[in-house]
């Protein structure tokens, strides 16, 4: 192929895959605390690439090679419900989950069986520390900015809240975020607010924008490659014309 | 490219049940005792196209890598139990607990289901029951020549008779209360079952120090639907239904670019 061909195709191959991006975001819209992932497009180079001999430049294919997650802060929504917690600021609340410790901010608690506080698969809240906050059934529960838990002013446990650089840490789905293998977690610096959730931060007119602006991309690439192919074509048809 | 048509079909099909839980919501918005239910969604698994961590070259490895999420779906519809507003009936029968309790009542299989919808009468043999003929327990039975019912606070029931001064006691109403009761277990007519995620129900009388919550006479629970809310969600929903559909709809086209590519 030339390389009209070549880098349209590449193009529109990276326009699928932000397309399949702002399709798992705009089905994400009602997922509570669910951050939208956008594309980050680069430029490929092959390692045996040489730069062209006339320009110096090096011949570059775009491609998304990571997407990065925008964890603004979602709009908070109240729910009157006091197992609803929602962080305003930066932070994670910890989980202890089966498969090891997961973070999410979807503040959507209950009590579990024996009392615990648990998140809605039923995985205990992790306190500082790592142990569970076990709660008396059919008393108040107040929740302080710090996430310190507390019925009848009797202190219960802290809720556990800590934030990663956002390159060691990945989405492993059911709204739960994993830590890579040695990132270091810190403190979160965000407070605890009860009674609200925090609604996905996938804007749902600024996606219209980015479906729109995505897709005439893509026709403009699928133009760009039937130029290309008709200029092949008159190569091939008109130039090599024996007359 | 099929994945962006099943992420958005995904995001349709949880807007459909977002809306089917909204619908129910606002058709119970005037049942007495109804707990309305919020939908809760999650995201589903990622497929990792470049895993994070893989080489890049020989001395750089990809610090981020490009994950591709697979849609969304519905994880729960929790049962809210917040306190409805009363409303004034006069009647002496008719009963709310302003708190966190449940009555209990005996159904027909001999199992106890767990209420919050006051609103009882008599049977033909002076037993308080529900809408539906089913006791309400511990059992209460006032004579027909009863005159006033007066049920306390704390659930004691009584009843004077005719040309008589002192009161008679009918008995004592218990509540009950649960760990969890948002795993509590629908089943119709405003009754609920306790579960393994709900716990057993603790029973005591009302205003105790159970957290059970007192009783006033004369009143009924409204729903705690807010018929503003529901609307607002329904909204919501139906635009990230169009949303979606704006999704297949766009990978549709570019499908169809690909295709017309081949002249």
């Amino acid at each position: 192929m030339d390389s009209i061909s070549i880098s349209a195709a590449s193009g529109m191959r990276a326009r699928m895959e932000s397309l399949e991006l702002l399709a798992n975001n705009l089905a994400n819209v009602e997922t509570g605390g669910y951050k939208a992932d956008r594309e980050f497009y680069s430029l490929y180079s092959s390692l045996d690439a040489t730069a062209d001999p006339l320009t110096g430049e090096i011949t570059t294919l775009p491609v998304i090679e990571k997407h990065w997650t925008d964890f603004s802060q979602g709009d908070f929504h109240a729910t009157g419900n006091q197992l609803d917690f929602a962080i305003d600021g930066g932070g994670l609340f910890g989980i202890n989950t089966p498969r090891g410790v997961r973070y999410t901010r979807n503040g959507n608690f209950r009590i579990g069986t024996g009392g615990a506080l648990t998140a809605a698969d039923g995985s205990p809240v992790r306190a500082l520390g790592g142990g569970q906050i076990v709660l008396q059934p059919g008393v108040a529960v107040e929740v302080l900015p710090d996430g310190s838990v507390q019925q009848g002013g009797v202190v219960s446990g802290q809720m556990e809240l800590v934030s990663f650089d956002p390159a060691t840490f990945n989405k492993a789905g059911v709204n739960y975020y994993a830590a890579a293998p040695g990132a270091t977690a810190k403190p979160g610096t965000g407070t605890v607010v009860q009674g609200k959730l925090e609604s996905s931060n996938v804007g749902a007119a600024e996606s219209a924008v980015r479906l729109v602006a995505i897709l005439r991309q893509f026709e403009m690439l699928q133009k760009a490659m039937l130029i290309g192919n008709d200029l092949n074509r008159a190569a091939i048809q008109e130039v090599a014309k024996v007359t | 490219m099929i994945r962006a048509l099943y992420s958005a079909a995904s995001g349709m099909t949880a807007q459909q049940l977002n809306i089917d839980n909204i619908a129910n919501n606002l058709a119970n918005a005037n049942t007495a005792g109804y707990k309305t239910r919020r939908a809760q969604f999650q995201d589903l698994l990622y497929q990792n196209v470049v895993t994070p961590g893989s080489s890049a070259g020989q001395s750089t490895i990809i610090p981020s890598g490009l994950q591709l999420g697979l849609g969304t779906r519905a994880s729960s519809n929790e049962i809210i139990f917040t306190q409805g507003s009363f409303s004034s009936t006069g009647n002496p029968l008719d009963l709310v607990i302003q708190g966190n309790g449940f009555f209990q009542i005996q159904q027909a299989s001999g199992t106890t289901a767990y209420t919050r919808a006051g609103s009882f009468q008599l049977n033909a043999t002076g037993t308080l029951v529900t809408a539906n003929g089913n006791p309400l327990q511990p059992q209460i039975t006032i004579p027909p020549t009863a005159q006033s019912i007066t049920i306390a606070t704390d659930g004691t029931v009584t009843y004077t008779l005719t040309g008589q001064i002192q009161a008679q006691n009918a008995g004592q109403i218990t509540l009950a209360n649960f760990q969890n009761p948002a795993g509590l277990n629908s089943i119709g007519q405003s009754l609920y079952l306790p579960t393994d995620a709900s716990g057993d129900a603790t029973i005591g009388t009302p205003g105790g120090t159970e957290g059970l919550g007192t009783l006033q006479q004369g009143y009924v629970e409204e729903s705690n639907v807010s018929v503003v809310d529901e609307f607002i969600n329904l909204i919501t929903s139906q635009r990230a239904y169009e949303a979606n559909s704006k999704v297949v709809k766009a990978a549709d086209e570019m499908y169809q670019q690909v295709n017309n590519l081949k002249q």
